[in-house]
């Protein structure tokens, strides 16, 4: 209901003088992300010229987006695409219990000493952080003596610049932006939700998946998107722990940019990785909705049908024009 | 699993008793729930109401005592085993699903038939009339229709007793009031046992079989509602349900009770001999008349102060010499003189409406 009213009154006001409000970041917004993305878009129609030239679009073509697609960058993207999708999966599967216990069980007063304990290696700088995993991970780090002085590994293994490696460091640099947005969506439910959810019958694992995981579900897409989009372009993470096999697609087109000087197939690059980025976002999204309705589709209650079937007839005859 | 509810449940808690830290909340409680009975819980907040519906509903764990449903045991159950049910008072209604989704969660969880569920939901949102909002969502409802899912989605279960904390209170009051006499109407339909918990005497009174009147963590009195307001069982009583002037460090002097101010009382039956006692007197129960020269026996003299109009009586507020107030209250229709501010006045009362309480029962 009130939710309605907020509408409503939003509506109301001289709609000018609200757009205004808009203006500064729209400014911002066109400047410094929609011209510098037409930028990257036009330079990959060109092409390098010579051997001290970065772009040159005097001559138009598709020919860089040929060039990206063949060999090696795919199977990079391949790599980046893996590397995304289970660090995502990862992300997810330690934030929500995580977030449940910290919104649900944690009582107020550690609430939020806990969650500034998430937060903190968070604000610490990228790189560092990054690299803090480098010592760890060498082959003569403490991890690495430690597992195997365990005897649970050789004295070849080294963890650092490996898959793994990456795997580990993308999981820890992203997951205070998928526990953030889930803890949220789960604190803002009140006990009484899960209460009544009890008293209907309800067992725990009933009542976290039945309203919990539901109405935290918002928070969970929230989250998805903050990691998953970064983490496809992110090439700090690669870069410091990868090495040769553990690269992606960041770090193959700063490598365009930086020692090719090939501005054109770098963008070109970069445009393919957006677009299937937004694609995958795009596809997930929408088998998520469709399931979604399929789910609800079947729980549907035949008075349902019913009243909405009443409904539409009521609003058809009402308004006769 | 769950029984048929014609002719409802006995619900019944023995010396039930519950702390928080250092206080206790609810204090060796007993109460008797009769079958299909309308129950009404009583209390200012921080009575302990709202912890005795919630050790029911299985939210709270008594530290001692026992809790009986039809003579068994629930006390140590689970919420989600016990065969009542809630009405909360935000409503707590599933934002995620439409109200038909709502009254239909807790038939899903005991995986009744599909069938059964379709009938069952449907025809309890005929009894609450929301069967055309079968599919919207709560956000979509007004506060008094959501109270009414909320409702629904309890008694869909046929809960041996239905547990409501407060229900109402989010409305307003002419809505409460249509809602009050609708619930009542839904109760003596179904003959569940409700257990009603509520801060709001009218309410409490206007609907109930039985009213329990807690202070302290326990029940001061449990009686009718009629019952509950003309004789009430102590000071508490008196004061909480409807008003009443009382007259405190009233002492017995030869067969007649006598304040620390010189009014003088003569109750009905005789007065406790002794000891210090307080004496209330209900404002409708008051007669004004033209000041007198002598002052009889349960009669004040005073000064009309002022003089307020409530609708159907008015009520006036009259200092006597003392400087103590009291305050009466006249049908607008039947009163035989009407007062102005400034006019010296005498009221006076019948020997029925003197109420005594051991002074003791004061805290």
């Amino acid at each position: 209901m009130s939710r309605m009213a907020r509408t409503r009154t939003s509506g109301r006001g001289p709609r000018g003088s609200s757009t205004l409000l808009a203006v500064p970041g729209g400014i911002w917004m066109l400047v410094f992300f929609i011209v510098p993305i037409l930028v990257v878009v036009w330079y990959s129609f060109g092409q390098k010229p010579g051997l001290y030239g970065t772009h040159d679009n005097s001559v138009l073509s598709l020919d860089r987006y040929g060039e990206a697609l063949s060999g090696a960058f795919l199977l990079t993207f391949a790599n980046t695409l893996q590397i995304a999708v289970i660090g995502t999966l990862i992300c997810v599967l330690i934030a929500v219990p995580f977030s449940y216990w910290l919104a649900v069980k944690v009582t107020p007063k550690w609430r939020y000493v806990v969650l500034a304990l998430v937060l903190v290696p968070y604000w610490t700088n990228f790189l560092i952080r990054t690299l803090g995993w480098q010592i760890l991970l060498a082959p003569e780090g403490p991890v690495t003596v430690l597992l195997r002085q365990l005897g649970l590994v050789d004295a070849a293994f080294s963890m650092l610049y490996t898959k793994g490696a990456v795997q580990l460091g993308v999981v820890y640099n992203y997951l205070p932006l998928m526990i953030l947005p889930i803890f949220v969506a789960m604190e803002r439910l009140t006990p009484a939700l899960r209460e009544a959810s009890k008293d209907l019958g309800a067992g725990r694992w009933g009542t976290f998946r039945q309203v919990t995981l539901p109405l935290a579900a918002p928070g969970i897409v929230g989250g998805v998107v903050l990691v998953f989009i970064p983490l496809m372009g992110d090439y700090i993470t690669a870069q410091v722990l990868g090495g040769a096999k553990g690269n992606m697609v960041g770090q193959m087109i700063a490598g365009q940019f930086q020692q090719g000087q090939n501005w054109a197939l770098g963008s070109a690059m970069s445009v393919t990785l957006i677009l299937i980025t937004l694609l995958s976002v795009v596809l997930v999204g929408a088998v998520g909705i469709v399931c979604g309705a399929i789910l609800r589709a079947r729980r549907r209650l035949p008075i349902e049908r019913t009243a909405a079937a009443a409904t539409a007839a009521r609003t058809g005859t009402e308004v006769p024009a | 699993m769950s029984t048929d509810a014609s002719g409802g449940s006995t619900l019944e808690l023995r010396g039930v008793t519950k702390r928080f830290g250092g206080s206790t909340v609810v204090d060796s409680l007993d109460l008797v729930l009769r079958p299909g009975e309308f129950v009404s819980l009583l209390g200012p907040s921080g009575c302990g109401k709202t912890t005795t519906l919630r050790m029911i509903a299985g939210f709270e764990q008594p530290d001692s005592g026992s809790i009986l449903l039809d003579g068994a045991e629930i006390g140590g159950l689970p919420a989600n085993k016990r065969e009542v049910n809630t009405v909360f008072q935000s409503y707590a209604l599933f934002p995620h699903l439409t109200v038909a989704g709502n009254v239909a969660y807790g038939l899903r969880q005991r995986r009744v038939a599909k069938a059964e569920i379709a009938e069952r939901v449907a025809e309890t949102l005929q009894l609450v009339r929301l069967d055309r909002f079968a599919d919207r969502k709560p956000a979509q409802l007004s506060g008094g229709q959501q109270q009414r899912v909320a409702l629904a989605r309890a008694l869909v279960n046929r809960p041996r007793v239905l547990l409501l904390d407060e229900p109402l209170a989010a409305l307003d009051r002419q809505l409460r009031e249509e809602v009050q006499i609708e619930l009542r109407l839904i109760q003596t339909r179904l003959r569940t046992t409700f257990l009603f918990v509520t801060h709001d005497q009218g309410e409490a009174l206007a609907m109930s079989d039985r009213v329990a009147i807690m202070n302290g963590g326990r029940i001061e009195q449990l009686d009718e509602p009629e019952t509950v307001y003309e004789r009430p069982a102590t000071r508490f009583v008196a004061g909480f349900v409807g008003q009443q002037n009382f007259f405190d460090d009233v002492r017995t002097d030869a067969g007649v009770l006598v304040d620390a101010d010189g009014v003088r009382f003569l109750p009905a039956s005789a007065p406790p001999a002794g000891a210090a006692a307080t004496v209330a007197i209900r404002p409708e129960a008051i007669t004004l008349r033209p000041e007198s020269a002598e002052i009889p026996v349960n009669a004040c003299a005073g000064v009309v102060e002022a003089v307020n109009t409530l609708g159907d009586s008015r009520q006036y507020v009259i200092r006597a010499a003392s400087g103590r107030t009291l305050v009466t209250r006249s049908a607008r229709v039947t009163e035989p003189q009407r007062f102005s501010p400034g006019e010296r006045v005498l009221a006076s009362w019948s020997p029925d409406h003197v109420a005594v309480f051991p002074a003791a029962s004061a805290a």
